[in-house]
């Protein structure tokens, strides 16, 4: 168990320096001397000139890198261009926001799709069955910022249910989970119901069933237990998808989290917040993607000897 | 839009609407003003509406300009300009405190003064507003004068600008002090003498502000808090003040007033604005180096069309390069909607076989400003003008349009230029004036005309305020005729209110008032 | 990284499926078939938007703006008066283009760096599988985000970023299956009769690499059509006036109460695209070879 967890760890920091590469050139290939974008149009040659001295931009680029680096490492990550706040207070102010929205579309989609999953799995070929699986596919083919866009009009707009905009309470968390929770309960559902058919299938279940164990016991201890692993399995593969998401839900619902920070400021090019919202998100899901495949592990001793 | 709605809002050209005469007010309460974008600092870096806003509130100016266009003492008592308008001297109130317990004196404002005037200091706004200015003297401690360069009539104008509202010098040092570009670090929490004292700032979401029971004036706010709440898209804020989410609502999408006029919980305010929109032309460029050409295009535009539909007849198509509300403004002329007068001009000018331009416009800046682009571009194509938009992020394309001539590749761009101070001065001498070519100033299309140069010059000058007036409105007849500029319209504020909100002003100068504002519960 | 555990481990010996008995078996499915008439009229509408659009997709009547769908104007007409399901056919074509040419520039680019370093091995494969655990750090949208930031906005570099983001799955998926195809009969056969190494690679692993590249791709033309649409929605993509769906839905949001029906058709377009490509997806899979595990 602990070698294995050891080393997945390590490796995912050659990821990670491969991701603080790919920011550290994004702002270099584009067009334009680094410092003035840095600095912004209405900076002064004198503010232009401190940018190039602190990115070391007269010096070669392997020491250029390091600087960063070292910046990085210290969270200076700048200032944003656009109203001068440091970049990592900016970042530390907004990914509270962004997780709680995360966690509550898991959350979401959990609830759904796994007893969707198993409603259509037990009742397999009836019309429940075909309708699941028809939302399902409905889900994963649907964009996701038009179902948030739905959503508002019809429980917002028409019903007056819910609130369209903000993120003060749990009611205004609902529509913007559900949004960015849709697609990753689609894709449980339909996972969750093809582990349960096989598992069904399986001796031990029969036995249970012939030895006259009521049903939903079955399900409940047998099955179900030995469904989740395919759950997790897309729990972890839906992250990225998820945060992919939250970029698109958070502009929707105008709620102030990284993804919106993102878009503001490739809209404003406002360099300083890309690469550090970017370079947030990529490092986050890095990790994340470590706690899945050690959850895996947990989960399912054999992983660990592959 | 029903005729009903705005019976008498039509007819007003007043600068401002009071929301409700208040009788019966109550103290306390948090009102909270949904608008479309943040402010980015509240210091003397601010250049932008949403700042300006804000600081209104918790910075004061030395002299304001009332809703309807008076310009009254604020931070001063009294003001008075030499006969050769060359020298101001100004008397301020006294017993007057910051929000820190210091005392706003004489020196606080010199001190003022001087930071935005200094060029090292480099304050966006230094040259177009205090340029004129010399030197500050400090007479006593509550007596002040400004010495200026050249005669400088608007001067007092000037001086109700926002971006010049004054704040407190100790808490501007125990802030970390103000640096371009954005007046960090102070410039996140300002310290002035306003009604209201800045509380709380979460960047892209809210700004807070909360009553200052130590307020000098007579009149007292009332609310314990004021709200600005950042949310970008026009549709969700609309969607917001209907839910009671917000209770007032800024630039409300002018095509939904209608459908808002109906719901009694609410009500759609329509304050004019002293922002004009036009498309400038590049006249030292082809095509539009030929007047013909530029005129062409005005006679080719359904400004008309435009107003009544995209901008849900909101606003007032332009008969003068500044809008009415303006100190100095006067009916000159329009270019109405004539086909064939614009075909027949591009043949004499030589274009008889069409034109390919390329327009740049912003997007998200002014109402509908995208949508209207296109539908220039659309009604333009009748005309055998073939028109490429190109839209540029703000800041990007301030500076692509802010070139120097030599550089300048632009044809013609969208831009809208808000004359804040309230005299014609603001909104001509820096659009118009040869020596404001951009980047001195904001003269982006490069016009020039010795004879406006010389009657702009002169008005700065004029201390008689009718041969004033007469000289502004020859200068924009020239102007007109000249059509350096697609004249389109003057903005309004659209603002949606809820009822138990009270004694809100919505100011021309496009700033929501809420100093003395009320929640009736 | 997690995403591994979605490829094929399985070694497995590709069945030589004829192209009759393919669709023999994808003709049974009716997801699929429902998927493939979806898809018929997305492609018809594209290929002849001009003949079918019942209006000049891009001529405004300001009079006539945002009225609901009528007889005149099926679908209604947008906030400039333009014929709403005249954009929505323009629309159509320009989703084929963007789909097919991100999807080319995916497996042009993907499938070689796939292929080498599954058959090589060794170094090629440790450095271009760095790379590639790399470019896999960033979730999609944020990929495409940092290539746009690069590239600036527009058709053509939506249509690169999508492209790009696609590579990483491309790369993997086929190395993942010549992983299991070199150690083979019929290649180590080829091998002993001296065939060299470009032979082997082009001749006989690739073409057992073709099913599941097949299913792979239309699945990702669906993906890329949802990404081209976010990324017009969020302001980066494609711009206005052209009729791009996702941008469509851009300007429309503003008008979610004063005109609904702005809104949902070309989301409903979107929507349906993506299904079809699902539902062919899935169906060709099945009619593929059942145990692929995509």
């Amino acid at each position: 168990m602990l070698p294995y967890l050891a080393k997945r760890i390590m490796l995912a920091f050659p990821v990670l320096l491969g991701v603080s590469v790919v920011v550290f050139v994004m702002i270099r290939l584009i067009p334009g001397d680094p410092a003035e974008l840095m600095a912004g149009q209405a900076a002064t040659e004198e503010v232009v000139r401190g940018i190039r001295e602190s990115l070391g931009l007269d010096r070669p680029v392997i020491v250029q890198y390091a600087v960063f680096l070292r910046n990085t490492l210290r969270a200076d990550l700048g200032k944003s261009l656009f109203n001068g706040a440091p970049v990592t207070e900016e970042l530390a102010q907004r990914l509270p926001r962004t997780a709680r929205l995360a966690l509550a579309s898991i959350v979401v989609a959990i609830l759904i799709g796994v007893p969707a999953g198993i409603l259509s799995a037990t009742r397999h070929l009836s019309w429940v069955d075909s309708a699941v699986m028809v939302l399902a596919l409905a889900g994963v083919s649907m964009p996701i910022f038009w179902l948030g866009l739905n959503l508002i009009l019809v429980f917002a707009v028409r019903l007056h249910w819910l609130p369209a905009i903000g993120h003060e309470t749990w009611k205004h968390l609902i529509l913007p989970s559900f949004t960015l929770g849709a697609a990753s309960a689609a894709i449980i559902a339909r996972m969750t119901r093809s582990a349960m058919l096989e598992v069904l299938r399986q001796d031990y279940v029969r036995t249970a069933r012939a030895k006259g164990v009521a049903e939903q016991t079955v399900i409940g201890r047998h099955a179900l237990r030995n469904a989740l692993i395919p759950v997790v399995t897309v729990v972890g593969l839906q992250l990225g998808t998820l945060l992919s998401g939250a970029v698109l839900t958070e502009s929707v619902f105008a709620w102030p989290g990284v993804g919106r920070l993102l878009v503001d400021a490739v809209l404003a090019r406002d360099y300083p917040i890309i690469q550090g919202t970017v370079l947030l998100i990529a490092t986050t899901f890095v990790l994340l993607n470590v706690v899945v495949d050690m959850a895996y592990a947990v989960l399912d001793p054999r992983i660990r000897y592959e | 839009m029903h005729k009903r709605v705005f019976p008498i809002l039509l007819a007003l050209s007043v600068a401002a609407i009071m929301v409700l005469p208040s009788f019966a007010q109550q103290t306390g309460g948090t009102l909270i003003i949904g608008r479309g974008a943040d402010s980015v600092t509240l210091s003397f870096y601010a250049s932008a509406a949403p700042d300006a806003e804000v600081m209104g509130h918790v910075v004061e100016t030395l002299f304001r300009l009332t809703p309807d266009g008076k310009i009254e003492p604020l931070l001063a008592e009294s003001q008075r300009l030499s006969a050769d308008a060359k020298t101001m001297t100004i008397r301020l109130r006294r017993g007057i405190r910051f929000h820190d317990g210091t005392a706003f004196d004489a020196a606080a404002l010199k001190w003022n003064l001087d930071f935005f005037r200094n060029p090292a200091n480099a304050v966006p706004f230094r040259a177009i507003l205090l340029g004129e200015l010399s030197d500050v003297t400090v007479v006593d401690s509550n007596t002040v004068q400004l010495s200026l360069a050249r005669p400088f009539v608007p001067l007092l104008s000037h001086l109700t600008h926002n971006f010049l509202g004054i704040h407190s010098p100790a808490a501007v040092e125990r802030g970390g002090g103000m640096r371009p570009p954005t007046g960090e670090p102070y410039g996140r929490a300002p310290v002035g003498t306003g009604p209201f004292k800045f509380k709380e700032w979460v960047r892209g979401d809210r700004i807070v502000l909360e009553r200052n029971p130590d307020y000098w004036g007579s009149e007292k706010p009332r609310l314990d808090q004021i709200v600005f709440r950042t949310i970008p898209d026009s549709g969700a804020r609309v969607l917001a003040l209907e839910a009671g989410q917000i209770h007032v609502a800024r630039a409300i999408p002018p095509r939904e007033t209608s459908r808002l006029a109906v719901n009694r919980a609410l009500r759609v305010d329509r304050a004019p604005s002293v922002r004009t929109i036009f498309f400038g032309f590049n006249v030292t460029k082809k095509p539009f180096d030929d007047v013909r050409v530029r005129q062409a295009v005005n006679y080719a535009v359904n400004k008309r069309a435009i107003a009544q539909t995209i901008l849900g007849g909101a606003v007032r198509v332009s008969d003068a390069p500044i809008s009415p509300g303006v100190w100095g403004y006067a009916q000159t002329m329009t270019y109405p909607y004539d086909l064939q007068k614009a075909k027949q001009l591009l043949a004499e000018a030589g274009y008889s076989s069409g034109i390919s331009v390329t327009i740049h416009h912003p997007t998200g800046r002014y109402l509908e400003d995208a949508p209207i682009a296109a539908a220039i571009q659309a009604q333009l194509r009748e005309a055998g003008i073939n028109m490429r938009l190109a839209t540029l992020e703000w800041a990007t394309y301030l500076a692509f349009t802010g070139r120097p001539v030599d550089q300048n590749e632009v044809q013609a761009y969208m831009l809208g230029w808000g004359t804040v101070t309230g005299d014609a001065d603001y909104g001509l001498f820096s659009l118009f004036h040869s020596s404001q070519w951009t980047p001195a100033g904001f003269n982006r299309g490069f016009y020039k005309n010795p004879q406006v140069d010389a009657l702009l010059e002169q008005a700065r000058g004029e201390t008689d305020a009718t041969k004033r007036a007469a000289m502004y409105k020859q200068a924009m007849d020239i102007i007109m005729k000249d059509a350096p500029w697609l004249f389109l319209h003057s903005e309004s504020q659209l603002t949606g209110v809820r009822r138990e909100v009270q004694g809100l002003i919505v100011h021309v100068t496009e700033r929501m008032m809420a100093h003395f504002a009320s929640l009736n519960r | 990284m997690a995403t591994d555990s979605a490829l094929p481990s399985v070694p497995r010996v590709v069945p030589r499926t004829g192209g009759v008995a393919v669709w023999r078996r994808l003709r049974r499915n009716r997801g699929a078939l429902l998927g493939m008439m979806v898809l018929a009229v997305f492609a018809l509408s594209g290929l002849f938007a001009s003949w079918l659009a019942p209006y000049d997709p891009y001529r405004s009547d300001l009079e006539g703006s945002l009225a609901p769908p009528s007889g005149m104007h099926w679908l209604g007409t947008d906030e400039l008066g333009r014929d709403i399901l005249s954009r929505i056919i323009y629309g159509a074509r320009l989703s084929m283009v963007i789909g097919s040419i991100s999807v080319s520039i995916g497996v042009v680019l993907g499938v070689p760096i796939g292929l080498f370093a599954g058959y090589f091995g060794g170094r090629v494969d440790l450095y271009s599988q760095r790379v590639i655990d790399v470019l896999l750090g960033f979730p999609s949208i944020i990929l495409a985000i940092v290539l746009v930031t690069v590239l600036g906005v527009g058709l053509v570099n939506v249509m690169i970023a999508v492209g790009i983001v696609s590579v990483p799955t491309y790369a993997r998926l086929i190395r993942g299956q010549v992983l299991s195809l070199k150690i083979q009969e019929f290649v180590e056969a080829a091998r002993a009769l001296g065939a060299g190494s470009g032979r082997i690679v082009f001749r006989h692993i690739f073409p057992n690499t073709l099913a599941v590249l097949i299913v792979q791709t239309t699945l990702q033309v669906a993906s890329a059509i949802l990404s081209a649409a976010a990324l017009g929605f969020l302001g980066l993509g494609v711009q206005q006036p052209t009729a791009e769906w996702g941008a469509m839905l851009s300007t429309a949001r503003q008008f979610i109460q004063l005109a609904p029906h702005t809104l949902i058709f070309p989301g409903l377009a979107i929507m349906l695209t993506v299904m079809g490509f699902n539902l062919l997806g899935d169906g060709l899979r099945d009619a593929l070879d059942p145990r692929m595990k995509l």
